[in-house]
């Protein structure tokens, strides 16, 4: 109980400072859900973050279900089923001697994380160069992930702003891949309370020709 | 006899009622049940609460369907709930929203209640199985809370297990009791799936005592005097309706909740699978537990914080002997209980802050006052009220007052079993 309480207390007061330092830089943005953005995500998702990532709670077929380009998936997919998960091309073991650790599912990434869409998205972008030449990163300075689109060496705005642009492509990918559902639910969402306020404000009617009979 | 051939579905009901009192149950306790006609909205949420409880069931026994309660597996089903099955997210973001939304109506209904004085006599029992229903949900909403298996399910529950330590010379022995290994682990998941399964069965049962425990005494009403009889309608189709439109606008709220943010409930720790390795850096449980949480970690001693929370949830059965004023109209008519019933709300906000920001000692130093005036404010309850009550008497009482009190008096001295020492004769 006491290391239970303590331990979470004492890493917090380690991390309130960097915690507040990051929360301030994380710049909230709004991932999109066009099929077009989602699709140039999951491309660049395939190129840079596959080999280390896996996405176990999305099948081939669910990008199939959802829109994005036959081709583009079936060579994603080489010999695997349709209905096979997107797993990620390290072993585990492999993983754990290289980082010490295993690249955690992004499935539900962006929804894990304090912060949601905009951490991730930061944290993407958020390595940068020491003085003295090492890569650390604003969000999660002990990091085991390399910067993999690589930010931390690009100086030239065109191409920084080109990352960007990526890196918010494949946030919105993973915002889609954690609930894939949210465009259904939204839009259910209206017709329900359509549908209940013209009901609510029916009974309210109801109710005051009832109570009205009373003296 | 004269049997007059009575046809269509009324010669059912007939048949029925030769073998059963449904039609003089359904007389008794809703057509001509009589309910005072000056209910406030503030009485709509016994009737919510009971069809939240009725949601969780439905949803749940579906839930059940897909749901596996096994480590290997449970985070894979939540999430196989949420994608694969028609609909799932749905039955799942009911359920979990439909969680916040019954402890939301119960405190409501419980705030009702505080305030109008409707604990008193002769309504006690109501208040008391009202109490054995507020324990027996939070046990239920603790257990269904580890059964996604993510990061703060298990560590939620290993702390709150942990706390059984604090028994007396077998503290060690209950802890692994309770969680059936010396972790929690496979064992704890599928008992406390068998028990959240269960519990709401309980509930039921409970609501069954609570609802005649109601029609026995009837409804108290903002005045807090039992009306004489002609203030008081039938139950239907006054009262039915305006339920009905009071479940409107819950359903408008609940909904904009289930379908637009569903995630704000749902700490984003728990969308990580359950390491019993990895301690997330802030452990809190769900938002309805903050304030009796903040009062736990106010206490530095374990075994002093254990009972503190214990007792702050048991603190409310005290009520009817604590207040003992005869003013009617509960706060209504009480200037300053009304007063200590705002501050108590206050210091339960506090608290629920204080318990939800990770601790700093000036953080923990605010939870040791609010929890002080937590406990404090009942304590004050028996002098307030004897004080306020004669304070009251010499000020002279508004003639409104009086004139509930005489009527007052005029219906006990029908019910002379409601009487109370004291009481005008
Ligand atoms: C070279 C292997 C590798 C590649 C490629 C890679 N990652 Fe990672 N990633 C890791 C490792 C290792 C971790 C664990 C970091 C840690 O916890 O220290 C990680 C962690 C993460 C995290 C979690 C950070 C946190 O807060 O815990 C996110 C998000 C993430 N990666 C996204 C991505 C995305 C998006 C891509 C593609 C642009 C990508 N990764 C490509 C190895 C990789
Ligand atoms: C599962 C939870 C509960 C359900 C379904 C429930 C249901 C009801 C219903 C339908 C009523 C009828 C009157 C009204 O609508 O206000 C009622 C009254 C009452 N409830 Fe509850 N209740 C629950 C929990 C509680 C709790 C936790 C308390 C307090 C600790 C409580 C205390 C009371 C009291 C004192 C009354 C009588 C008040 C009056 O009519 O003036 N109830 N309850």
């Amino acid at each position: 109980m006491r290391r239970l309480m303590i331990k979470p207390l004492v890493v917090l007061m380690m991390t309130t400072s960097l915690a507040w330092a990051s929360e301030a830089a994380l710049e909230n943005i709004q991932v999109e859900t066009s099929v077009a953005a989602v699709e140039r995500g999951a491309d660049n998702l395939m190129n840079d973050c596959h080999s280390c990532h896996s996405l176990k709670y999305i099948k081939y077929r669910d990008l199939v279900t959802f829109g994005i380009d036959k081709k583009k998936i079936e060579a994603w997919r080489g010999d695997q089923a349709l209905d096979a998960p997107l797993a990620s091309l390290m072993t585990d073991d492999a993983a754990m001697q290289s980082f010490g650790k295993v690249p955690p599912d992004l499935s539900l990434m962006t929804r894990a994380r304090e912060g949601g869409a905009s951490y991730v998205y930061a944290y993407l972008l958020g390595y940068y160069n020491t003085p003295d030449g090492v890569t650390s990163n604003h969000l999660f300075p002990e990091t085991k992930m390399p910067d993999v689109l690589g930010i931390s060496g690009t100086t030239e705005p065109a191409q920084r702003a080109e990352l960007q642009g990526k890196a918010h492509d494949i946030v919105s990918f993973l915002a889609w891949a954690a609930d894939p559902h949210e465009e259904e639910r939204y839009r259910l969402g209206y017709y329900v309370i359509g549908y209940l306020l013209i009901l609510t404000s029916l009974l309210y009617f109801v109710k005051n020709q009832i109570w009205s009979r009373l003296k | 006899m004269i049997n007059k051939i009575i046809k269509g579905p009324n010669r059912i009901i007939k048949w029925i009622d030769d073998r059963f009192p449904l039609t003089s149950f359904v007389k008794h306790e809703l057509t001509g049940y009589p309910t005072p006609r000056n209910l406030s909205y503030w009485w709509n949420f016994g009737f919510l609460a009971g069809f939240v409880l009725v949601l969780q069931v439905v949803t749940g026994i579906f839930l059940a369907m897909h749901y596996k309660a096994d480590v290997a597996q449970s985070f894979d089903s939540i999430q196989h709930i949420m994608r694969d099955v028609n609909y799932g997210w749905l039955l799942r973001y009911m359920h979990s929203t439909g969680a916040s939304a019954f402890f939301l109506v119960i405190y409501i209904h419980m705030a009702r209640t505080l305030y109008y004085g409707s604990y008193r006599a002769p309504r006690e029992l109501m208040w008391w199985t009202g109490q054995g229903l507020l324990l027996l949900l939070m046990a239920t909403a603790f257990m269904g809370y580890l059964l996604p298996w993510g990061q703060m399910s298990f560590w939620g529950a290993t702390v709150i297990t942990n706390l059984f330590r604090a028994t007396p010379f077998i503290g060690e022995q209950v802890v692994v009791w309770l969680r059936g290994d010396y972790t929690v682990g496979d064992a704890t998941l599928t008992r406390f799936f068998a028990l959240h399964f269960l519990f709401p069965f309980l509930i039921i049962g409970a609501v069954v005592v609570h609802l005649v425990a109601l029609h026995t005494v009837k409804s108290s009403n903002p005045s807090g005097i039992d009306l004489a009889a002609k203030d008081n309608i039938p139950f239907h189709p006054y009262f039915t309706i305006k339920d009905f439109f009071g479940l409107g606008v819950f359903l408008l709220v609940f909904s904009v909740f289930v379908f637009f943010i569903p995630n704000s409930l749902i700490e984003p720790a728990n969308n990580i699978p359950a390491n019993p390795m990895v301690t997330p850096n802030h452990i809190v449980p769900e938002w309805y537990f903050l304030p009796f949480y903040a009062i736990l970690r106010s206490v530095p001693n374990m075994v002093g914080g254990v009972v503190a929370m214990g007792l702050s949830v048991m603190m409310f059965a005290f009520m009817p002997f604590l207040d003992r004023s005869r003013i009617p109209g509960g706060a209504h008519f009480r200037p300053i209980f009304r007063v200590q019933f705002y501050l108590f709300l206050l210091d339960m906000l506090v608290l629920g802050y204080i318990g939800y920001i990770p601790p700093t000692s000036q953080s923990i130093l605010i939870g040791q006052i609010a929890t002080l005036c937590y406990f404090g404010s009942f304590f004050v309850i028996p002098f307030i009220s004897i004080a306020e009550e004669r304070w009251l008497h010499k000020r002279g009482l508004p003639p409104e007052v009086e004139a509930l009190i005489a009527s007052e008096a005029h219906e006990l001295s029908k019910f002379p079993h409601r009487r109370r020492k004291g009481d005008i004769e």
